[in-house]
């Protein structure tokens, strides 16, 4: 069983996409042999209120609640995010939420970030940094994005250590401070498989490395569908250094203890 | 593990233009590699066009001794008069032209890079070189690959690009076989691996166009210099990389 924890529905300004509608992105996803996905509106990422899109992605889902977990894209620079929190996680079944500083305008190691990543503690929500939505390289004119800093993520992460932050489309992780910084390492803070690779530039280990010293502790598999190839962050399960334990652990069973997936699936796990 | 049964490689010197000795020196380790890595490893020779007799040289040294094409870097232009002695030399030899390449859209991989060739520069070139065989580098590491695949619209059919790069946007690979015939696009990893595998196998395309990018073209471009792939390759079986 496989669960991606990083896909999306809807459009982006600057390219077209593919399979982007429920409907299409669980063809896809199942076409590649994953069951099941945690996905947020594209949209909400430049719209300065972001809660209709979530209200969107709620409606947009529902049909399909046995394989996509809605996840609420929060901007805490927009006037009363308590409420858009209250009624995403509430209301509208929402699992975790998603976190884009460079988009929404305020840095992710400061008061801003730290007051959603304290409001999810207390509700017991994961909370996701996309690093980037696309490569720097081709980036609009129009588009802000840098990337957002690991060593800034890894200061969050020290700040709230037993709050789950999964930190998605970055690469290089074994080379940052987030891995670098050894305190960190009973912290629980995830990377994902959608744009890292296995070993860095093909020599030095990166998730390798993750892997072989902390099995799937700090991995959890993601693919960045739609906007990424889902089958490039197969291939990479696939060449992981793992047991069948570990890649079950970073399949599905870390997701599913973090609550990100459907809850159909408990119930199954449950009867299994 | 990925199944990849053959690699081109060269060691370029990456930002700045670098001595003749330290141009030697890489040189002299990927033939190191290669007599290391018989069944394994084939070699590129990477030159600085702009020194001219001595670059000439170097690619006859390392052609001579087993390699089989050029890779350039960005030191100049592919469509720059100063690499037409070294283009003449491989269209005479018959070997590819591997180029470092892409169209950055971001200001400071531009301020970085001024001097990087992209599609345009390729298709113009290649006018003028109908016959050398050119490799447009890494679409997926080149910045936006839908403007330089668009760009080589009026490129010579000896234009060829590869896959690698670590941005695994969904459709690139479609794209660039929509836009040039799957002939004509390779596979690659430039270091990203098991992602640019993926992206191959992921990428809606048929089993004859797939089987051409991971090992046809290739072997295509080897026949050209009278050589063949150094392992067998079976169907099914993922095959070169550039």
């Amino acid at each position: 069983m496989i669960f991606d924890i990083n896909a999306w529905v809807g459009s982006w300004p600057f390219r077209s996409l593919r399979d982007s509608t429920p409907q299409q992105l669980t063809e896809r996803l199942r076409k590649a042999g994953v069951a099941g996905a945690a996905v947020s509106q594209i949209e909400a990422i430049l719209h300065r209120n972001a809660q209709p899109a979530n209200e969107r992605l709620a409606e947009s889902v529902e049909p399909y609640r046995d394989v996509f977990v809605p996840m609420a894209t929060i901007n805490p620079t927009y006037a009363r995010w308590e409420d858009d929190l209250r009624i995403c996680h509430e209301e509208l079944g929402m699992k975790g939420v998603r976190l884009f500083p460079e988009y929404h305008g305020y840095e992710i190691d400061g008061p801003l970030a730290k007051r959603v990543v304290a409001a999810c503690r207390e509700r017991g929500l994961p909370v996701q940094i996309p690093h980037r939505i696309e490569d720097m390289r081709q980036r609009h004119h129009l588009d802000p994005a840098r990337g957002v800093p690991l060593a800034a993520i890894a200061g969050l992460v020290a700040a709230y250590p037993d709050t789950p932050i999964i930190v998605t489309n970055a690469r290089g992780i074994a080379q940052s401070p987030l891995w670098r910084r050894t305190e960190l390492r009973d912290a629980a803070w995830y990377a994902d498989t959608s744009l890292a690779e296995v070993y860095f530039q093909g020599l030095d280990k990166d998730l390798a490395l993750i892997v072989e010293e902390s099995g799937g502790r700090h991995l959890l598999f993601g693919t960045h569908a739609p906007f990424s190839y889902p089958e490039a962050a197969l291939v990479k399960r696939a060449t992981l250094p793992a047991d069948a334990d570990t890649l079950e652990e970073i399949s599905y069973r870390g997701a599913m203890r973090l609550g990100l997936t459907p809850e159909s699936w408990a119930v199954k796990a449950g009867s299994a | 593990m990925l199944g990849i049964t053959e690699y081109w490689c060269s060691r370029p010197i990456t930002a700045r233009y670098g001595s003749l000795e330290e141009i030697r020196a890489g040189n002299d380790a990927v033939l190191a590699a290669m007599r290391r890595y018989p069944q394994r490893i084939r070699g590129l020779c990477f030159v600085v066009p702009g020194y001219y007799r001595e670059a000439c040289a170097e690619i006859e040294r390392c052609l001579d001794a087993g390699m089989i094409g050029v890779k350039l870097y960005h030191q100049y232009k592919i469509n720059d008069p100063a690499v037409w002695p070294v283009i003449e030399l491989c269209t005479q030899r018959r070997v590819p032209i591997l180029v470092h390449a892409g169209y950055v859209t971001d200001p400071r991989t531009k301020a970085e890079q001024p001097r990087l060739s992209h599609g345009a520069d390729f298709a113009e070139v290649s006018q003028r070189f109908p016959e050398t065989m050119f490799i447009m580098a890494h679409i997926g590491g080149g910045g936006d690959w839908e403007w330089t695949l668009r760009a080589l619209r009026d490129s010579s059919p000896n234009v060829y690009v590869d896959v690698s790069g670590s941005n695994l946007d969904d459709g690139q690979v479609e794209f660039a076989v929509a836009e040039l015939g799957a002939q004509r696009v390779l596979f690659g990893t430039d270091g990203t691996m098991a992602g640019c595998v993926g992206k191959v196998i992921g990428a809606s395309l048929t089993e004859e166009q797939r089987h051409l990018i991971f090992w046809g073209n290739a072997e295509r471009l080897l026949a050209a210099q009278g050589k063949q792939p150094l392992a067998k390759i079976e169907s099914g079986q993922e095959g070169v990389a550039g």
